[in-house]
Formats: structure tokens, C-alpha cells, sequence
């Protein structure tokens, strides 16, 4: 007996430390994305020849005009309200006129498209001149975003010595696992291996073969992904090692997506086509797709089911995005909200209102964020709320749940069934949780997926359920916090929107299974058991990975060495 | 780029929303979990073992009514009639007798803990008693009086409003439950259902004392009034019928001596409207809540009511006229107590230090009838109670005592539901009751008794 007190003492006392662990964890992640880089100091600067003056140029992408809003704002009446942008790439600086009335001259030369220029070249826009010169010539001092610590602060976790740190909590995890209450085996070791193998392998190709210095980005979608892997091994072992398949697929498309988008220019050439593609994926999906649980969301290819709308996200925000002299172009913009209703109204269709939810939801980020006119955000906000009463007047399925909405105890029953359990053993885990497969919110139907919430905070407890939470809500914090340190505004707002876009869908995920929101049944980004929302959302990383500065910063230094 | 900046704060403004959600299910996590653990189908309670680290549930004089011993049975009381008559208050193991406060209230016995959970190792746990306000003596009475019948029978203080007396029936043994098959499904028909709580019948004649309020309030000159009774009274080419001709009859005597068509003719008089409205002040169509279980709703409505006949039928509790026995409880502590009842409630804790050391009023409900109105219900319910108990030689633990008995027809084939509700007039026993016996027969042979047989062991064995 008294042995066994002091084993249950340990058990407790170790379920006590998970959540400190995962928090320390994730606090590292983003301590380190919050590490201070390059000093803030502009690229170079724009010297008016009249005046001598000297105007700093900050961003990679910068506009030119007469608006206040402009970058670089010119008095001058004869420049336009946006007259032309000024940005960086691989080839060196390029200015790009975008339909001024006057025209931008180099060197006093036309520039009809993009092109080159050199220090000391002379750019004029109007009646001004401004003459490149280097960055260092500017000496005051720009205030960098509140996200990033101060220049001082002592370094952050390396990389690995994170990886280590998360390897040991998934490691805690399945000892956890393979000693549950009903079964005891080592089952959970094995997929543990896999796992780890995996993780480790895309650590070493990071680091190694791609030679990137910061990791803390996969690391964190490691951690979450793990918690998911490793909660599904005693709920069904078959989706555990199916959620492995799919986070190789999907860590496999981030390296892809990361290397396609090094070059924004590229991804402009190829928009046209991703777009195709995805309404193409949209359109099998009507005519082939198969009816689960009163959504027509998904393609069967043999023994693989597929729901092609997760693979669309990462279309969406491909399209949705675009480089500063591209985005001002009402062709593009036009296609964007053109491609956004056929998405919407595909998924209306097939009656997946949860994710054509997410979408509108994006597309109003989008939208702001390439135009930011708030009366046209407003009116497309307005029209939908009809939409959606339309669409609850004519789905009783959908206006089910919304009667349940707020009524949890009284449908218990019947239409709050799901809802009902996840507040119950929310509750029943307490702040510590009652184990990794003690749990018996994993009866329920979709638990592993639209529920997982409840399984977190059941099996690991409350605290690990909001810090991962919080993970989420930190990634949006981050991805806003390097937008002027993209080299592209294709970056900046795809890495906002992708990351509003696991905001909103985490938001939905959560709060419609605790009743704060009617349940929509979509998925918890990186740790709900679903193949295709588990690439989906690599792929949606890899946006945010490819707005930080750094991500392609090693490479450039090599090919620097080349030249020389 | 400096633009796209400053549009980006539309995506923190979406995560701040997500953060306010956040909050707020924090929010509600810290103030309700306990509510949401006590659920019957939550797992971590309502497995077989469930009740393994469970506290003890004990009566209001600390008989121990259910314990968890050493092997982590769970062990009942000793006394097999005990047992069965508590077993809809205590319940058993599982959580088929959702209101009973082993599975309402599972958590707290079992120790839950907002920071532990229910995940912390038996060795480690800390478990609650809960102490109930029932006397076990007298559902033990109550329980062996109603025999084989189904029904229900409560008794409540009406002055501090803990229940004295809660046994519904069909029951059985807790310590084994039977296994209930095809063969014998018929005996067990209801058995989880708690009828004192979750159960409505017919009231038929103890209906009359709402006529009666409804008669007092709306016809100024009812104590003036003298009713005809021929043994049967045509209203819209429909009979409504007494056992026998009354003859010429006051008020007061109308309702004590129980005459349908007098009582028919003064809910016609009254109205349908008014009728409605007395009803639902006394608590018809209404839910109440006892110690967090509520009470399955009395029902009255005239919405199918086609004519006067109806209406009249409505009158002396027929039609679709419905009541629970709780809530009959409760109307006859409002009349004792004139006009606003006290609240009942099961669990000792439920009352705070204060109110048991009679520093603080006990929790009073909305007032159902005037002070006026109530207390002429009173003399009227006196009145019943001489003419029939004085007849019959019965009595309520030798108290003063007021009452009013029903016999609802409930179709051709069955017998009728038997009824009596009332309560005691003593200073030292303020108990209000109702007992409902279904296919009892007469409300005066078959669930007075009952009444009678609770009350007297609560009196005699205080």
C-alpha cells in the first residue's frame, strides 16, 4: 500500500509537469522567434538631388507617391497618388512604375517594366529626382515591432537543444500512453520511433541540406503534431500511423512550398495555373465526391479518402497574395474575388459550411489587406450574414446545430450530444488532465478530430489545451510581427492570412465544440487526426516561414561567397 | 509595405476575438465545471466501479444509507424495505435513476476537484458525504404501505422545507439490481423514474382546491351560493356525474364532500381564462427545481378544450388536467403557509448555517395565492379533512390536520389514480404531503393511508 501511494504520488507529480514542460516549450519556440536579427537599419537610401535630402529605404517593397500612405510619400504634385515601387530582388534593386500619369524615368530613361537600379543611378518620378545610395549613409534610428526582443537579450534555445526538449515530452507522452488504466503494452513506442525519425530527419535537412540556421517555427509544428500522432495511438492505432503518413506529406510540401516560393516573381507566373488547378479540384470534388456526414467534402482514390478543400486553402492564400506592383493591379485583384466566390460557393454546395466559413472569413482578411477599404469588407460581411440565413432557412441539418448553440444541457441527448461530453471531460480532466489514453471523450464520434480539444484537455489537461491555444494565437502575433521584414509583400500577407486563417479555423474548431460557438466540425490545426488538414496546414506554414527574413538569408550569403 | 503593415491589424483584431473566447470559456470553465462533470453519462463516475471512492450518504439523523467499505463495494443500508424505498433518493450504482444524488451529484461524493480532475489515483482522492434530509423510518412506513402499487408519496416541512418522506415505486434493491429482461419489463415499467419528481398524473378531485381559489377569487358571492346536485349535471348535451346526488350544497361542503357538479359549474362560471390564471399562480405549467432536479410539470390547459363540458371536466381534474406529486407538496405548503410556499430541498448542505440555527429565513418561492384566498382554502381543507377522517376513525399521527383526496379516472380500463394531498397543522410538525397510487382506486382507502403511515412514524419515532 505504501508503495503504491508513493507510485501514484509520481504519476501525479509527473502529469504536473507536462504542462509547465509543453509551456517552457512553447515559450522557447517563440523566444526565439522573437530574437532580434538584423539591426534596424534601412537598406538604402533615396537622396533628392535638388535638396541633398535623404529619405531611408526600409522595406524590400516599397511604394512611391504623393498618398500619405506611400513608403516613400514625394510632395509633389506632378508625382501620382501611387506612382511607382521600389523593390528588391535576388538581381539587385528594380523599380517598377504602376500606370502613373507621368511615368518613372531611370537615368532618364523610360521604365516601362520592372527595372535595374544601381548605386548612385537617378530615379525620377514627376518633376523629382532621387539618387540610390547605400543603406549605411542613414544614421537615425527606426523602432522595431514590440514582438521582437531587444538586441541585447541573450540568445535563445538552439535549435537542436528545442528538438531535444520536444522529443522527451512526446517521449513522456507515450511512457504515459503505454501504461494506461485498460491496456499496458508498448504499441505506442513503436509509432513514437517512427515519429521521432521523422521529426529528426527534417531537422537534419533543415539544417544540413537547406543550411537554415532557425527552426523554431517546424519545431513548434512538431510539437503539435506529436501531441496529436501520440493521443491517437489508443483511440485507433490505424489513424496514428495514418496522421504519420500525412505529416511526412505535409512536412515534404512545406520544404516544397518553401523552395517554389523563394522567388515571388515565380509564384506570379504561376498563378494562373494553381488557380486552374484548384477549381479543378473543386469541380471533381462536386461531381465524384462522396457524402460523409452530411458534407459532400471528400474524393475516394481507392483505400485513400481526400478532402480536396484543405488542399484549396493553400491554393487560396497562393492567389490571394501578391508582390507590391502586382497587388495594385485591378486584374488581379478581380480574379482573386472571382476565385474566392467559386471557392465559397463550391463549398456552400457541397455543404461543408464550416470550411466555406473559414474561407469567407480569409477572404475578407485578403481583401482588406491588399485594399483596405473597410466599406467593401463591411458589405461583403453584411451579404454573407444573408447568405447564411438563407442557407439555415434551407439546411435543417445546419440550423440544428444552431438551436443546440447555448442549450448544451437540454440537448444533452440528442443535437448537443458531441458538445455536451466535450464540456464534461473538459472538466472531469482538471488542470492536469487524467492521462494520455484514460480518457473517454475518445468514444465519442469525431472526437480525434472535431473534438480534439476536449481529448486535449481531458488526457493532458486544461493547461496543455490552452498553451496549444496559445500557440496558435502567438503564430498570428508573429507572422504580423515580421510582415515589414518580408521581402515581399507576397509574404507579408500571405504569412496574415495564413496564420488568421489557423486562427479563425482553431477559433471554430474550439469554441464550436464548448458551445461558444454552434459546431461547425472543422479541424484543430496540426493536432486533429485528418490527413488532408494535416498537409493542408504544413503548407500553410510554409507561408509563414517564407515571410521571415532569415528563412532564405543563409543561402543568399553562400551564393554572395560564389560571386565573389 | 508600410500600408499592408498597418491593414495587418485586421488579423490581430480576429485573434484578439479568438483571445476574448478564450477568456470567456475560461470563464465558464472556472464557474461551471462542477455542473458539467455531473453529467450521467461522464465516464470517469459512471463506469461500474464508479462509486469506488465515493463518500457516504446519510440520512437527516446520520443512518448511513449508502458507504464505500475497504473492497471498494459499495454497501446500501441493512434493512431491505430501507433500501427500496430510498433507492430513487440515494440511487444505486449506475446512473439509471439520473435524479437521485449518487448520480446527481457523483462528483462530489466521488471528490472531484477543479484542479485534480477526476484523474487523480484512488490512493490520493478525497471524497464527500453528502447528508440527506430524510427521515429513512418514514419512507421505510411509507414505503411498505404502498405495497405493491406503483406510486409516490412526499412529505415536506413546509416551515423549513427539507423532504421528510420521497419513495416512489416500482423500485428495487440497490445491493442487486435486477436484471431486467423481456419477461419482466412489465414489473419494472418506470422504475428509474423517480414519480415524485418526474412523474405527472391525473389529479382528478384534489384539483378542487384550485376550483375552489379560482371560485374565491372570481365569484364574489361563492359563500352565498348554493349548488344543486342531482347526481348529474348536462352540459352541451354531455353528462358530467357525481357518485351520488348531493342535493342542495354550500360552498365550503362542495368541496369537502368532493360534489363534481358543483365544481364543474363553478369552473364554468369562473371561465376558462381564469380558470388558467389561478392555476398557473399555483404553480400549473410552471417548473420548479429541487436541489437542482426538476420537477416534471403539473399540467393545466383548456388549448383542446372544445366547450363548457370541457372546461367543467377541466375543473374537477380531469380533461388533460396533470400534477406532480412534489408540486402538490408545495401548493399545500402554500395554502399552510398563506400563500408562499418554502422551497423543499434534499441535501442538508443546501440550507446554509445561518437558516438551521433559525437566524436566516428559509428560501421562499414566488407567492401562488393571497393571504386571504389561503387561508379560506384552509378552513376549507379543514373542513374535508373532519368530514372524512372523523367518519373513518383516521387519523395523522393524532394532529390537527388538512387534506383533500382524489380519485382520477385515467380510462375504461384501468382503475383510477388514488390521491391525497394535505398537510399537518402543529407547530412542531409542519409537514405538507401528497401521495398518488396508481390504479388505487379511492384517494381516501388507498393513499391515505399512506399518508397516514408516513406522518405517524415521523410524529412517533422523531
Amino acid at each position: 500500500m505504501g508503495f503504491q501511494v508513493f507510485l501514484d504520488i509520481a504519476v501525479v507529480a509527473l502529469r504536473f509537469l507536462l504542462p509547465v514542460y509543453a509551456v517552457v516549450i512553447i515559450y522557447q519556440c517563440f523566444a526565439s522567434m522573437r530574437r532580434h536579427r538584423r539591426p534596424e537599419k534601412p537598406l538604402v537610401t533615396l537622396e533628392l538631388k535638388d535638396t541633398g535630402q535623404q529619405v531611408p529605404v526600409l522595406f524590400w517593397e516599397n511604394s512611391i507617391g504623393r498618398s500619405k500612405g506611400s513608403d516613400i510619400c514625394v510632395n509633389d504634385p506632378t508625382v501620382s497618388r501611387e506612382h511607382c515601387v521600389l523593390l528588391r530582388r535576388q538581381e539587385g534593386w528594380l523599380v517598377s512604375d504602376i500606370g502613373s500619369k507621368g511615368g518613372t524615368y531611370v537615368n532618364g530613361k523610360k521604365a516601362r517594366s520592372r527595372t535595374q537600379v544601381l548605386i548612385d543611378d537617378e530615379i525620377s518620378v514627376g518633376s523629382t529626382t532621387f539618387v540610390l545610395k547605400r543603406g549605411d549613409e542613414f544614421q537615425d534610428r527606426i523602432r522595431p515591432s514590440w514582438f521582437f526582443s531587444k538586441a541585447s537579450n541573450k540568445g535563445s534555445l538552439q535549435p537542436y537543444k528545442l528538438m531535444l526538449l520536444i522529443t522527451f515530452f512526446h517521449l513522456f507522452m507515450t511512457v504515459e500512453a503505454c501504461f494506461t488504466n485498460e491496456v499496458q503494452d508498448f504499441t505506442p513506442f513503436t509509432i513514437f520511433l517512427i515519429m521521432e525519425a521523422l521529426l529528426w530527419g527534417f531537422f537534419f535537412v533543415s539544417t544540413v541540406v537547406f543550411k537554415r540556421i532557425n527552426f523554431e517555427l517546424e519545431a513548434l509544428a512538431s510539437f503539435m503534431t506529436g501531441i496529436g500522432v501520440i493521443l491517437l495511438v489508443r483511440q485507433e492505432i490505424r489513424s496514428a500511423y495514418v496522421q504519420l503518413i500525412a505529416a511526412t506529406v505535409g512536412i515534404v510540401l512545406f520544404c516544397f512550398l518553401v523552395k517554389f516560393i523563394e522567388n515571388p516573381d515565380r509564384v506570379d507566373s504561376w498563378r494562373m495555373a494553381i488557380m486552374i488547378g484548384a477549381v479543378g479540384l473543386l469541380a471533381v470534388n462536386l461531381v465524384f465526391g462522396s457524402v460523409q456526414h452530411g458534407a459532400q467534402n471528400w474524393i475516394q482514390i481507392g483505400p485513400i479518402s481526400i478532402q480536396p478543400s484543405e488542399f484549396v486553402k493553400v491554393a487560396y492564400i497562393f492567389v490571394g497574395a501578391a508582390a507590391l506592383d502586382k497587388l495594385q493591379t485591378k486584374r488581379n485583384f478581380f480574379e482573386f474575388i472571382v476565385f474566392s466566390a467559386i471557392c465559397v460557393g463550391a463549398l456552400a454546395l457541397m455543404g461543408d459550411f464550416g470550411t466555406a466559413l473559414i474561407f469567407f472569413a480569409t477572404f475578407l482578411l485578403i481583401a482588406f489587406m491588399r485594399s483596405g477599404d473597410f466599406k467593401t469588407v463591411l458589405l461583403a460581411l453584411v451579404s454573407v450574414v444573408f447568405a447564411g440565413m438563407i442557407v439555415l432557412k434551407f439546411k435543417p441539418y445546419v440550423a440544428n446545430r444552431f438551436a443546440a448553440w447555448g442549450h448544451v444541457w437540454e440537448h444533452a441527448q440528442d443535437t448537443a450530444y458531441q458538445q455536451a461530453r466535450v464540456l464534461t471531460y473538459t472538466a472531469s480532466g482538471g488542470l492536469s488532465g487524467v492521462g494520455v489514453g484514460n480518457g473517454y471523450l475518445k468514444y465519442i464520434f469525431a472526437s480525434e478530430s472535431d473534438l480534439v480539444f476536449g481529448i486535449l484537455a481531458e488526457e493532458m489537461g486544461v493547461i496543455v489545451a490552452f498553451a496549444l491555444t496559445f500557440a496558435i494565437i502567438m503564430l498570428a502575433f508573429y507572422a504580423r510581427a515580421i510582415t515589414t521584414r518580408s521581402r515581399s509583400t507576397f509574404y507579408s500577407i500571405s504569412a496574415c492570412c495564413a496564420a488568421g486563417l489557423m486562427v479563425i479555423q482553431a477559433s471554430l474548431n474550439i469554441f464550436g465544440a464548448t458551445d461558444i460557438l454552434p459546431l461547425t466540425g472543422v479541424t484543430f490545426p496540426f493536432v486533429s487526426a485528418g490527413g488532408s488538414s494535416m498537409i493542408a496546414c504544413w503548407g500553410l506554414l510554409a507561408f509563414i516561414k517564407a515571410a521571415d527574413e532569415r528563412t532564405y538569408a543563409a543561402k543568399r550569403l553562400s551564393k554572395h561567397k560564389e560571386e565573389r | 509595405m508600410k500600408r499592408i503593415m498597418s491593414r495587418s491589424f485586421i488579423v490581430l483584431i480576429v485573434t484578439l476575438a479568438m483571445v476574448a473566447g478564450v477568456c470567456l470559456l475560461a470563464f465558464r470553465l472556472l464557474t461551471q465545471n462542477e455542473q458539467w462533470v455531473a453529467q450521467p453519462y461522464n465516464g470517469h463516475v459512471a463506469s461500474s466501479n464508479g462509486l469506488a471512492q465515493a463518500g457516504d450518504v446519510t440520512d437527516r439523523d446520520d443512518v448511513t444509507l449508502a458507504y464505500t467499505d475497504e473492497n471498494e463495494e459499495r454497501i446500501y443500508h441493512e434493512d431491505y424495505s430501507t433500501r427500496c424505498a430510498l433507492m430513487h433518493v440515494v440511487g444505486d450504482n449506475s446512473l439509471n435513476i439520473s435524479t437521485a444524488v449518487q448520480s446527481m451529484y457523483r462528483g462530489d461524493l466521488t471528490g472531484y476537484s477543479f484542479v485534480f480532475g477526476l484523474g487523480l489515483p484512488k490512493s490520493l482522492r478525497t471524497n464527500n458525504s453528502i447528508e440527506l434530509t430524510v427521515d429513512a423510518d418514514a419512507c421505510k412506513a411509507a414505503y411498505e404501505a404502498l405495497g405493491y402499487k406503483k406510486g409516490a408519496c412526499v412529505v415536506y416541512n413546509y416551515k423549513t422545507g427539507e423532504v421528510l418522506v420521497d419513495v416512489s415505486t416500482p423500485t428495487y434493491d440497490p445491493q442487486n439490481p435486477p436484471e431486467i429482461t423481456e419477461e419482466n419489463e412489465k414489473d419494472y415499467d418506470g422504475v428509474y423514474l423517480d414519480n415524485v419528481v418526474s412523474s405527472s398524473y391525473t389529479p382528478g378531485s384534489i384539483f378542487k382546491v384550485v376550483t375552489a381559489a379560482a371560485a374565491i377569487e372570481n365569484i364574489p358571492d361563492i359563500y352565498n351560493r348554493t349548488f344543486e346536485c342531482s347526481g348529474e349535471y348536462d352540459i352541451d348535451g354531455m353528462k358530467i356525474t357525481c357518485e351520488n346526488a348531493h342535493g342542495s350544497i354550500d360552498f365550503t361542503n362542495a368541496i369537502a364532500q368532493s360534489c363534481n357538479v358543483a365544481c364543474a359549474q363553478m369552473a364554468i362560471e369562473v371561465g376558462g381564462d381564469n380558470m388558467t390564471k389561478t392555476a398557473e399562480n399555483m404553480g400549473f405549467n410552471k417548473t420548479f427545481e429541487v436541489s437542482g432536479i426538476t420537477l416534471s410539470k403539473s399540467v393545466y390547459t383548456l388549448e383542446n378544450a372544445l366547450g363548457d363540458n370541457q372546461l367543467g371536466w377541466s375543473g374537477i381534474g380531469q380533461f388533460e388536467d396533470l400534477a406532480n406529486p412534489m408540486h402538490m407538496a408545495i401548493m399545500c405548503g402554500a395554502i399552510a403557509n398563506g400563500g408562499t410556499p418554502v422551497t423543499p430541498y434534499l441535501l442538508q448542505s443546501d440550507s446554509s448555517l445561518l437558516q438551521k440555527i433559525g437566524i436566516t429565513e428559509a428560501k421562499k418561492s414566488e407567492q401562488m395565492l393571497s393571504t386571504d384566498t389561503a387561508i379560506k382554502l384552509q378552513d376549507i381543507m379543514r373542513a374535508t379533512a373532519d368530514y372524512y377522517y372523523n367518519a373513518r376513525g383516521l387519523t395523522m399521527g393524532g394532529l390537527n390536520f388538512c387534506a383533500k383526496t382524489g380519485t382520477a379516472e385515467v380510462g375504461e380500463d384501468k382503475e383510477p389514480t388514488a390521491w391525497i394531498i394535505g398537510y399537518t397543522e402543529d407547530e412542531n410538525h409542519p409537514y405538507a404531503f401528497a401521495v398518488a397510487v396508481e390504479e388505487g382506486g379511492y384517494g381516501i382507502s388507498a393513499a391515505a393511508p399512506i399518508a397516514q403511515a408516513a406522518i405517524s412514524s415521523l410524529v412517533n419515532n422523531p
